[in-house]
């Protein structure tokens, strides 16, 4: 049994755990489930060696675990798969899942013995990968996999993962889940964390909710239904998916805003778009008012097409018109000036200056359209302080710095420092990527009244529930093309997952059954995965 | 941001405090004799030689805080010196002519920089290393070795700007620093530097013209360099090629030692001036300790890493 016992840590005045107690049943798979900022992150720090508690302790089988650092963990028996899927690209397969462990015999690399052990890890993981293949070539999902090895390789016992499916696909996600249970069967302990209650539910038998660093409970999965775990994580009641998507705004009900009037149209054109290899020949109308969806599995070239909407990257061919209105846009500075606004995928990576301040961070790409030479300090924290009211964005001050908030608020902050451009055309990149479920609510909620006052909106996001949810029209993209395009009301889960997979009916099937049920029981032997 | 800013700022100034102290009761002379260290003439001779890497290290600090890093500061003095010294003593230029000219050298040197880093997209590490080389070469190539004897051409008890001539390092670092900082602080130019520094990709996505930002950095660095080198030829009286050699470690050492963070995003230009300051008074204290002139850059090494050391503990506790 691994015990978490009494486990507090605090970050300056943020208590980030107040003390937590649960269990986790040895042999079990048991998921840790919370809203961003509710405290997984830190535990599994505690796990991994990252971090140290300042009171409580971690028992595995009876006796404390004391884990000093990552490696310690490691020759404790716990494995961990981070979210970012750390791995050395330029080394090979079997050279990542021997980093810092290498076998060495009187200071010589053992290279068979490693590239044999590795092919047999490989094996038992299902995984058709050459173990001198160099990481980098690897597809996301086998990076992801080569995590799991990675963990597996030197006698894990506890198996920790934390949101390990962010960048994969369906299919690659059935792929881990089937690798998982194989490696629960083989008596592995696996703790999973996972914004994705589909997926928990999936693969595991108890959960345990966290909320504000606080322990909320340990539930039996197959005696659980998700609301209630929603409702522990949240603490409130949320609307059911129904009322989600407001019928009064369906696409026939909306009519067309900001139009110039005529058969000029409004909002953003997209024609004939090319960048190879990215993206070919796309097309794309979003009317003033309208959200479009843009669906398509990783690797599909959507970011790259918004980029390049966006003044990012130079199309090869094609046009793009705004209100009618042939635009060439040669950056971002000229794209933001004509009223166009990009929210990046990578929130940590492109969305935020954390050396600045949140306030700094809300009125940058306003003050840099508008050519403002000074800092008008009085008036922008006046603004940034009317959006933090209006997005309850959750910060002590709009003084502090954007890593004191937790993710879901950070995303809001990057949501709001476009709207706050007031732009004509909106396009978001995940905008809900690792977002928990009251911010993403929140932000929902939003993107709709904006739409509904007149933006044009195009979203992309690889959570298909959400483009459903938000979408007038869903576009569906497959290798940088567009496959069809279907209406709110024809565009189920299963009509999208068609056209975006059309050359992997299989793996259309699984997903079907899968989410029919919610938490299906999947087959018990692994499929042969697809290859690399 | 600003409320960290100061912190740091105040904590530099606390750090010179007790230098200050240490040295006055270290070098407390017998009854009678004046003190060798703590007296006024001795304070403005070290305002006067830490003014002219304090020019450089306003540069110094902006191109830091932006995520980049100039190692040509030392070799532009040098060339902004001697062309400077050329003009004015092998050439019979005017002074004033002599010194715009000079000033040019590092606008262009900036330029050619900027150039090399935002076009040609080198990192500013081999970019700057690479001007370092071709300054220092054309200042040789200028004066084949020999040396301009500026102060011979000045009259004596010439007042530059109205000022005892040993006023003008500090009053020309006074006026850029206060200058800077206020472009840093209260400008959205400096807070773009600031973003730039801090995560450029998200600059990019923000619409920022990070190439333009850029350019204005380096220019700025050279120019800064120039004037320091220029100011340098004028208060010391000679134009030499190898003028300010090794000074900029000691630059980029003070900005460090102000708070700047060599990942960038983090600094400010009134603590990189203090930084030169802490420098400048080791150089002149540690001279007249006896038999301590040999561990002069063993003390200095020390110096930097222990005040950025104490700086990451602060700032871990945050």
């Amino acid at each position: 049994m691994l015990e978490f016992h009494r486990i507090e840590k605090s970050f300056g005045a943020i208590h980030a755990l107040a003390g937590v107690s649960f269990e986790v049943a040895e042999g079990a798979a048991h998921a840790l489930v919370g809203e961003n900022g509710a405290g997984k992150s830190t535990l599994l720090k505690i796990l991994a060696g990252l971090v140290r508690p300042d009171a409580g302790e971690i028992r595995w089988r009876g006796a404390r675990l004391d884990v000093a650092s990552p490696r310690d963990a490691i020759e404790r028996g716990v494995g961990m798969v981070y979210q970012e899927m750390l791995c050395f690209p330029n080394l090979s397969v079997s050279g990542n899942i021997f980093a810092g462990r290498e076998l060495c015999s009187r200071g010589r690399l053992l290279e068979r013995e490693m590239r044999e052990r590795t092919r047999e890890l490989l094996d038992r993981l299902y995984l058709r990968i050459d173990p001198d293949a160099i990481a980098e070539s690897l597809s996301a999902a086998n990076r992801q996999l080569l995590q799991v090895a990675r963990a597996l390789a030197f006698k894990c016992q506890i198996l920790v993962l934390d949101e390990p499916t962010t960048a994969l696909t369906d299919a690659e996600s059935d792929h881990l889940f089937d690798v998982l249970r194989d490696v629960k069967r083989q008596g592995t302990t696996i703790l999973y964390v996972s914004h994705r209650l589909p997926e928990v539910f999936r693969l595991c038998d108890r959960i345990t909710v966290l909320r504000d660093g606080a322990f909320v409970g340990t539930y039996d999965a197959p005696a659980t239904e998700p609301s209630q775990i929603v409702r522990a994580m949240v603490g409130r009641e949320l609307p059911p998916r129904g009322v989600d998507k407001p019928k009064g705004l369906s696409p026939q009900g909306r009519t067309p805003q900001g139009s110039t009037g005529g058969d000029k149209p409004s909002g953003l054109s997209i024609r004939g778009l090319s960048r190879p290899p990215c993206f070919r020949d796309v097309s794309i109308d979003v009317a003033a008012g309208e959200i479009v969806g843009v669906f398509g599995l990783v690797g599909s070239g959507r970011s790259e097409l918004l980029e390049t909407v966006f003044g990012l990257h130079q199309p090869a061919a094609g046009e793009i018109r705004i209100a009618g209105t042939p635009v060439r846009f040669r950056s971002a500075r000229e794209a933001a000036a004509a009223g166009v606004a990009l929210v990046p995928e990578e929130r940590q990576r492109q969305g935020l200056m954390f050396n600045l301040d949140i306030r700094d961070n809300l009125v940058m790409p306003t003050s840099t359209i508008r050519g403002d030479v000074l800092i008008h300090r009085e008036r922008e924290f006046a603004t940034a302080e009317a959006i933090r009211r209006d997005w309850r964005i959750k910060a002590a001050s709009v003084g502090d710095a954007p890593d004191t908030m937790s993710g879901g608020n950070q995303q809001k902050v990057v949501v709001a420092k476009w709207l706050a451009t007031s732009p004509r055309v909106l396009l978001l990149d995940e905008p809900t990527k690792g977002v928990d479920v009251g911010a993403k609510f929140e932000i929902h909620d939003m993107i709709r009244r904006q739409a509904a006052q007149g933006l044009a909106v195009l979203v992309v996001s690889s959570d298909l529930p959400e483009v459903l949810a938000l979408a007038d029209r869903v576009v569906v993209m497959r290798e940088g093309r567009v496959q069809g395009e279907l209406a709110a009301g024809e565009a189920t889960e299963e009509a999208v997952m068609h056209l975006a997979t059309q050359d992997q009916p299989s793996a259309l099937a699984l997903r079907a059954s899968a989410d029919e049920k919610g938490l299906s029981p999947h087959s018990p032997h692994p499929s042969p995965p697809p290859a690399a | 941001m600003k409320r960290i800013a100061g912190i740091r700022e105040l904590s530099t100034v606390a750090i010179l405090v007790a230098e200050v102290l240490f040295f006055a009761w270290y070098l407390w002379p017998e009854a009678g004799r004046t003190h060798p260290f703590f007296n006024l003439d001795n304070a403005l001779l070290v305002l006067k030689y830490s003014s002219i890497y304090g020019i450089a290290a306003v540069g110094a600090a902006v191109v830091i805080i932006s995520g980049g890093i100039d190692l040509a500061p030392g070799a532009v003095i040098a060339l902004s010196g001697v062309v400077t010294g050329h003009l004015f003593v092998a050439s019979g230029v005017g002074l004033g002519a002599s010194v715009a000219a000079g000033v040019l050298v590092g606008l262009a040197s900036g330029l050619l920089t900027s150039l090399l880093i935002v076009k040609v997209r080198l990192p500013p590490f081999i970019a700057t290393l690479g001007m370092m080389g071709i300054a220092r070469g054309v200042a040789f190539i200028i004066t084949e070795g020999q040396y301009y004897d500026v102060s011979s051409r000045l009259a004596p008890g010439w007042r530059p700007l109205g000022l005892p001539a040993d006023w003008l390092a500090p009053v020309v670092l006074l006026v850029l620093a206060v200058v800077f900082q206020i472009l840093m602080t209260r400008f959205q130019w400096g807070r773009a530097v600031f973003s730039i520094g801090g995560n450029e990709t998200a600059a990019l996505f923000s619409g920022i013209a990070i190439g333009r930002i850029k350019t204005t950095v380096y220019v700025l660095g050279g120019v800064l360099a120039a004037v320091a080198g220029v100011v340098l030829v004028i208060v010391q009286g000679q134009g030499k090629a190898d003028l300010a050699t090794g000074y900029e470690l000691d630059i980029i050492a003070s900005a460090v030692v102000g708070g700047a963070s060599l990942t960038g995003g983090r600094g400010s230009v009134a603590g990189a001036v203090l930084g030169t300051l802490i420098f400048g008074v080791l150089r002149n204290a540690l001279p007249q300790i006896p038999g301590a002139t040999f561990y002069d850059r063993l003390i200095v090494g020390v110096v930097v890493i222990v005040i950025v050391v104490m700086d990451q503990l602060m700032l871990r506790k945050k």
